[in-house]
């Protein structure tokens, strides 16, 4: 294998790889394609400095179907809001016993000992402005522990004062006596939430009917306690409040119907795209160039054999083929690209037969032979050097062959659901309400993207033909 | 001649035992789908006794080898069995959802060819200039653009934003016809070419450009010939040149490209079906491998085979009629 690279070879090959270059660099569209290419390598590689976000595992960004930032720009949309996250700490407002010890960090201490059988009520409170278009989603959320506690029966109330002085009660947990935990989620989502306030009006808009007053709000959180004997105590820990109001604008591309980053799934679709696109291509082309060599050459029952096989294939429709291979055999991103593979070399096999028929009948390959070369030989030094070009020039194209077939499969809700490929994010839009909210930030990208990196290699693929296909080269 | 259709339906008949092998141990012997669960869910209450009845009635109670070998008369004689899930014949369900398939990808083809041909000839007459940029630049398009992708911004366009912007959808987004359908008869094929426009003229939109550089190429190959030259040499008018001269001898490769993208008609809807509702094959090959009903899958499959090797038997032959080249060379 050695002598394969010496230094004659790599010579006449660096002389073979500059002249094409030199055709290549000629032909428009080729260099057009392989900008492209380059542009989708680099975001491919630079994945994780173009967007913070993880693909598949993010927190909730903004609100469903949150448009791109920029729009903004736009008049009519000109007072969308981008999603604020606010931590309230707590403020006394009212301790007649100091019963607050002090915060810790992020939370607030109570200690609580009764010195007499009268109840007692610790009023905290935290401020926060909004002067924006009411919000669609939000959600609050903090937390209380208690410790210690003896011979007491106490509550803990959260209400949201509006500006205007309208009161809703956030949270209520009354008659509690023992040590509790607990974690408070309120979602403006959530049907028990609206119910809790509105009984009568299930699918209230709580955005609405909370942040329509521009100003200052307060959320007020009232401790009760009331002391069944003398020596009644209570140690409670109540963490800070942190209120997220969800934004109707978010990021470069917005957000999906999961309150996803839509910007982050498009970067990183293409890492998938040219990994899935080059594995599928590269295994298809060896099999193609492995097939028609040997059958070529050797001819007899080999070629019998492997055309027939090729004959098969080709009476099997592929996209059907595979939806039931992957359906059978796992939904697996490297099965896929497998049976791409697997199936998609038959005409390439073909071409290569039947170049190397002809090329079998050269006087060189007759003079190896002569001189004592065996097949394997022959089939490696000889013709597989000559075929190259056109092998090449057929990978290329089925690049994007591999990556329309993945994105087809995807979007028919057949791919690998662990990997974010855009064929998966337009099946998601498609599924999950895209079009009827008119969501086209979610349904226009993944498809620009599939044709973007589609077209480059076919770019490319063109140029390549132009050059090593004889006949298509331009009669001047 | 006769030698040689002998040959090709022996080869042919080698082809689909394969391929229905192929079938049998995809979806029988490898595959991990389990028919019982499929025909009757284990989370449904069915008596053991009726679960014997239909293992019965699927013949799935013989041994391996006795069910391959019912499996291959059947598959030969087209008795494609009982669907699943259904439990009607597969025969008179895949009837039921032909015509849709037929219609749209049928109608889709003959406007693809229609629009493509005149718009390659035409390019490949006037070499290098700006319409044959053109054709070369949609021809390239195809390549790239996946055609559900057009379906999917076409629908967003014509239905959803229409709907928004004019209160109605200028095309319907779903369903071979509007439900309830009209009783006119004349109304009715009217409804359901309304709901065929979107996806027909999307499948256009995303086909149209192959077909034409094509035709373009087979055409400029067929202008460089010997005997053009001599046509041209005669004094013939450039029109009599390329329609008499070039364009017929492009005919047997066009030919063959329509004969065997027919097959194409059984399954290449298959997107197409998903996306705008249609209920078709591909619908009906969806809906079975969800459920595991792999009588459809096998019964599709082998048609699908059936017919591909049928176009190119009709292709071979015709290329003989159309091309008096091949016709000597056949004989010989």
């Amino acid at each position: 294998m050695a002598s394969l690279f010496s230094r004659d070879k790599r010579i006449i090959w660096m002389r073979r790889i500059r002249n094409f270059w030199e055709e290549f660099s000629h032909t428009k569209i080729g260099l057009v394609g392989l900008g492209l290419l380059v542009l989708y390598i680099l975001v491919a590689a630079l994945s994780p400095w173009l967007t913070p976000y993880d693909p598949i595992a993010q927190p909730r960004l903004a609100q469903s179907f949150a448009m791109p930032e920029w729009v903004t720009v736009f008049p009519q949309f000109s007072n969308l809001t981008k999603t604020r996250r606010i931590t309230l700490s707590w403020n006394v407002e009212n301790d007649p016993l100091n019963l607050v010890t002090g915060g810790w960090g992020t939370s607030v201490g109570v200690q609580y000992k009764a010195g007499d059988l009268q109840p007692v009520l610790l009023v905290l409170h935290s401020k926060f402005s909004y002067a924006e278009i009411p919000p669609n989603e939000f959600f609050q959320q903090f937390a209380y522990q208690s410790t210690d506690t003896k011979d007491v029966e106490y509550s803990v109330t959260l209400n949201l004062v509006t500006p205007e002085g309208e009161i809703y009660q956030f949270w209520d947990e009354g008659g509690l006596t023992g040590d509790r935990g607990q974690w408070v989620t309120r979602d403006s989502k959530d049907p028990l939430f609206i119910a809790a306030l509105f009984p009568n009006e299930p699918g209230k808009h709580l955005g609405k009917v909370f942040f329509t007053q521009k100003g200052e709000y307060t959320f007020v959180l009232e401790l009760r306690f009331r002391p069944k004997s003398m020596d009644a105590t209570a140690q409670l820990e109540i963490s800070d409040s942190k209120l997220v109001i969800l934004g109707h604008v978010h990021g470069i591309l917005g957000a999906d119907y999961f309150a996803k980053d839509i910007w982050a799934q498009v970067v990183y679709g293409a890492q998938l795209s040219l990994a899935i696109g080059f594995l599928a291509a590269i295994v298809g082309t060896s099999i193609g160039i492995l097939v028609g060599v040997v059958s070529g050459y050797l001819g007899g029952i080999a070629d019998e054999v492997s055309m027939r096989i090729v004959d098969i294939l080709l009476c099997l429709p592929l996209l059907p083929l595979l939806l039931a291979l992957v359906n059978l055999y796992g939904r697996n991103v490297y099965y896929i690209v497998l049976f791409i593979a697997i199936f998609g070399w038959q005409g390439l096999a073909r071409v290569i037969r039947s170049q190397t028929l002809s090329i079998r009948e050269t006087a060189y390959i007759e003079t190896a032979r002569a001189s004592g070369a065996g097949g394997f030989y022959i089939m490696l030094r000889h013709i597989i050097p000559n075929i190259i070009p056109v092998a090449f020039a057929s990978m290329v194209l089925a690049v994007p062959s591999a990556i329309l077939f993945e994105s087809a499969l995807s979007f028919l809700g057949f791919g690998d659901p662990r990997v974010p490929t855009w064929g998966k994010m337009l099946q998601h839009a498609f599924q999950s309400g895209a079009f009827i909210n008119l969501a086209w930030w979610w349904i226009i990208p993944p498809g620009i993207a599939i044709i973007g990196i589609c077209m480059a290699f076919v770019f490319i693929g063109f140029a390549f033909d132009e050059i090593v296909n004889p006949r298509l080269r331009r009669r001047r | 001649m006769r030698e040689y259709l002998i040959k090709r339906i022996i080869v042919s008949l080698f082809i689909l035992w394969v391929i229905a092998t192929l079938n049998f141990v995809i979806f029988q012997v490898i595959s991990p789908i389990s028919p019982e669960e499929t025909f009757a869910p284990l989370s449904l209450e069915v008596s053991p006794e009726v679960r014997e009845n239909l293992r019965e009635l699927y013949g799935l109670n013989d041994d391996l080898h006795i069910r391959y070998l019912k499996y291959i008369r059947n598959m030969f004689t087209f008795d494609f069995g009982i669907s699943f899930r259904s439990r009607r014949p597969i025969a008179s369900e895949m009837a039921v959802r032909l015509p849709a398939t037929v219609l749209l990808l049928g109608s889709a083809m003959v406007a693809t060819i229609i629009v493509g041909t005149p718009l390659g000839i035409l390019a490949a007459s006037r070499r290098g200039s700006k319409l044959d940029i053109a054709t070369i630049g949609s021809g390239l398009l195809t390549w790239g653009v996946p055609v559900f992708y057009i379906q999917l911004v076409g629908m967003l366009l014509f239905c959803f934003y229409f709907n928004r912007w004019f209160g109605f959808e200028f095309f319907p987004s779903r369903g071979l016809y509007s439900i309830p359908p009209p009783q006119n008869p004349l109304a009715f094929m009217g409804d359901v070419a309304w709901h065929m426009a979107l996806p027909v003229l999307t499948l256009v939109v995303g086909g149209f450009g192959s077909w034409a550089l094509y035709t373009r190429n087979v055409l400029l190959d067929a202008l460089t010939q010997d005997y053009i030259v001599t046509a041209r040499a005669k004094g013939l008018s450039e029109r009599t040149v390329l329609y008499r001269h070039a364009f017929r001898s492009t005919l047997p490769p066009i030919v063959t490209i329509i004969a065997l993208s027919i097959p194409g008609i059984i399954t290449g809807a298959m997107i197409t079906e998903f996306i705008f509702t249609l209920p078709g094959i591909g619908q009906w090959y969806l809906t079975g491998l969800n459920s595991g009903d792999y009588p459809v899958l096998q019964s599709v499959l082998f048609t699908y085979a059936i017919l591909t090797i049928v176009c190119n038997l009709i292709a071979d032959l015709l290329y003989g009629v159309l091309d008096p080249r091949i016709r000597v060379g056949m004989r010989r």
